[in-house]
């Protein structure tokens, strides 16, 4: 929209000349701050006196959670009798949350490890915050493969434990596979994002003014130095953590995603199920790290030189990116119900635009077709209140996607005879309110009391900050200053 | 700042440094302080050509050419993920096809349990491997890098142990055969270090 403009602006100061400065990187910390400037704007956040917005915040979420958490306790001495889950439609809303968690986890995962692995140096001052929420994430969907089984005591039986009845686990089962898959994501998003945190947490310690301060930081820590053997050692393991962490992003939705694929019900039994859950997975991520970034960035008004709007104008492009494939494999979908000449298939899709579903069936496509399309804009992408909204929006239509994946299909099945909708319980709707309690709570935690930005990161990235002996090697940077 | 380092040269002649910690203490180390990655990386080029080597460098963030020019060995840790990978592999496979194939055989729908199913047994194998090595890169950060250890003789040095990340520091330890604290001293303020100070051990709590 704006390049021919920009273009034609430079035409005119300089006919000639090619414009070298749309080359140049725009820098990671605005205003040419120092590192001294990054760790106290940093750590203020955490230093400083907690503000009354954060009390009234968690109380906030955190009774919301406390519901949830009431919720599941009463679904749990009850049975799942008090979910709205009914033959045929046994999966219902906790598989949607599930699947709406885990899926949101991965933008986390695909910002701090595979972008920088691809030294994609723009994601250094949101990486942290997306790893943050990637764990949350995974927390809240872990809250549903256990509830949901009915009888939580027999949890241990998704488990290959030795066990005296001599029983184990089909291990050729999809759903055993996401049991593996949701544990290992989130061990290893947690080490990934504790571990390269514990640099971090030792400025904390250091700075630390009172003797609990000291105390807590100093554990977790765990005595970090800066010794050049530490960061060699750390530096190694970044790398082999976000490589590790990288290959997450594309298996543990393929898993999940499988669990509907391999099963032989008209709606969910196609190939491209994998890859339209992981691309449906980023594009909600994108959408709720822009969600959470960008209150962050006015409630603290140092970080608006840390995340910056070349930032969030990257993050827009990548929710472009996904939500466009997203949309690609909605056309798809229903183009291959059609071509498969399938009639359950074809049933499947006309019953789910035409039935019961059609309503959310219809807010989740107009949603997810129409709003990623709308950052194809500069201007969109640049007004940052638009953004936030339009983030909140794309969240929405996630999650009817989800529901509509789950519901909609199992609604529908082979026999018309025992087709039943599915409606939600209070307990249910409380239930889902109560993991997005769990979700804001843990992060408004999390933004009081750990460092949110990743300051050894952003210091060993700011101009200047490394030896000047590597620079006879890069004459063009000198030319382009 | 070249003014300032021989103001304080006249100053110290090598002897009468500052002190951390306590002075019936044993000397652990003499510190210094470095502005600038540069001068830190230039003053480990100089120890090592004066033969010293039990040093250390600490800095706010890696600092790129620091640990070449300290000749520290590539770090062992991605050897070590992958035998946890390795390992992990083979833990993985033994707990599937242990039990699918000879404990309790759990046929579905007829299908196959042995090796010619092998690709269902591979979720929880990739799964599994990228667990482990995880867990073996982080834990092998963890011990490879001294820690976890929560003190210290460096924290005696209050400089050091308030802000470490407001420059780039470098120890030398009193049991390098090299040591001596005058001519330590004196080649440090030569390489532009400020804030040198003899650390000596905390005292014993009750002391």
């Amino acid at each position: 929209m704006s390049t021919p403009s920009t273009v034609t602006t430079n035409e005119t100061v300089d006919p000639g000349a090619p414009d070298l400065s749309v080359l140049e990187r725009p820098p990671q910390v605005l205003n040419h701050r120092g590192p001294l400037w990054v760790t106290d704007a940093v750590c203020s956040i955490v230093e400083g006196k907690t503000p009354l917005w954060w009390y009234a915040a968690i109380t906030f979420t955190g009774s919301f959670a406390a519901i949830g958490g009431a919720c599941i306790l009463y679904m749990i001495c009850t049975g799942v009798g008090v979910w709205g889950s009914n033959s045929p439609c046994f999966w219902a809303w906790d598989i949607t949350n599930f699947i709406f968690w885990v899926s949101m986890a991965h933008a986390g995962s695909l910002i701090s490890a595979l972008l920088f692995l691809t030294r994609q140096k723009w994601s250094l001052s949101i990486s942290r915050a997306a790893e943050a929420m990637t764990v949350f994430a995974i927390v809240c969907a872990g809250v549903y493969p256990a509830i949901h089984i009915g009888r939580v005591w027999f949890v241990w039986f998704l488990f290959p434990v030795p066990n005296s009845y001599g029983m184990w686990p089909n291990f050729s089962s999809p759903l055993l596979w996401d049991v593996f898959a949701v544990t290992s994501y989130l061990t290893v998003s947690s080490l990934f994002w504790f571990a390269g945190m514990v640099p971090d947490l030792a400025v904390l310690r250091d700075r630390a003014t009172t003797k609990i301060r000291k105390f807590a930081y100093g554990i977790a820590s765990l005595g970090w130095l800066g010794t050049a053997r530490q960061w060699r050692h750390f530096e190694m393991m970044y790398v082999v953590l976000a490589g590790l962490t990288s290959v997450l992003v594309v298996t543990v939705t393929s898993i999940v995603a499988s669990d509907c694929a391999t099963s032989v019900v008209p709606g969910w039994h196609a190939t491209i199920f994998p890859f339209y859950f992981m691309v449906g997975a980023v594009y909600s991520g994108c959408a709720a790290v822009l969600t959470l970034l960008l209150p962050l960035r006015l409630i603290y008004p140092q970080l608006r030189d840390l995340i910056t709007p070349s930032q969030i104008d990257k993050v827009c492009k990548l929710l472009l990116l996904m939500g466009s494939c997203v949309g690609y494999v909605y056309v798809f979908e229903l183009f291959n119900a059609w071509y498969s000449a399938n009639p359950f298939e074809r049933g499947a899709f006309w019953e789910r635009f035409t039935g019961s579903s059609a309503w959310y069936a219809i807010t989740c496509l107009s949603i997810n077709l129409t709003v990623p399309q709308l950052f194809w804009f500069k201007a969109v992408r640049r007004c940052l209140p638009l953004v936030f909204l339009l983030a909140i929006l794309c969240n929405v239509g996630m999650w009817f996607e989800r529901f509509m994946i789950v519901t909609s299909t199992l609604t529908h099945d082979f026999l018309p005879s025992s087709w039943k909708d599915f409606h939600p319980t209070l307990v249910d709707i409380l239930t889902a309110t109560g993991t997005l309690g769990i979700f804001f709570t843990l992060f408004l935690l999390f933004i009081r009391f750990v460092p949110i930005m990743s300051m050894n990161e952003l210091k060993a990235a700011l101009p200047g900050s490394q030896p000047d002996h590597s620079n006879h090697s890069q004459p063009s940077t000198g030319e382009a200053h | 700042m070249s003014d300032q380092t021989s103001h304080i040269r006249g100053r110290f002649h090598g002897h009468h440094l500052p002190v951390a910690g306590s002075k019936e203490e044993p000397l652990y180390a003499i510190g210094a302080r470095f502005e600038t990655p540069d001068a830190l990386v230039h003053a480990v080029d100089r120890l090592r050509s004066e033969g010293v080597s039990l040093y250390e460098c600490f800095t706010p963030y890696p600092v790129h050419g620091l640990a070449e020019a300290m000749r520290l060995p590539k770090s062992l840790l991605a050897f070590l993920v992958l035998g946890g990978g390795v390992s992990a592999v083979l833990i993985a496979l033994s707990m599937e096809l242990i039990p699918s194939c000879v404990i309790y055989p759990l046929v579905v729908d007829g299908k196959p349990l042995n090796l010619d199913a092998l690709p269902q047994y591979i979720p929880i194998v990739v799964a599994l491997t990228i667990m482990i090595g995880a867990v073996t890169a982080v834990v092998g950060m963890i011990a490879l890098g001294g820690m976890p250890r929560w003190n210290n003789p460096m924290f005696a040095w209050d400089l050091f142990a308030k802000d470490a990340s407001r420059g780039f520091f470098l120890a030398v330890e009193a049991r390098d055969r090299k040591f001596s604290t005058s001519a330590l001293t004196e080649l440090l303020h030569e390489l532009g270090a400020g804030d040198i100070t003899a650390i000596h051990q905390e005292a014993p709590e009750g002391k």
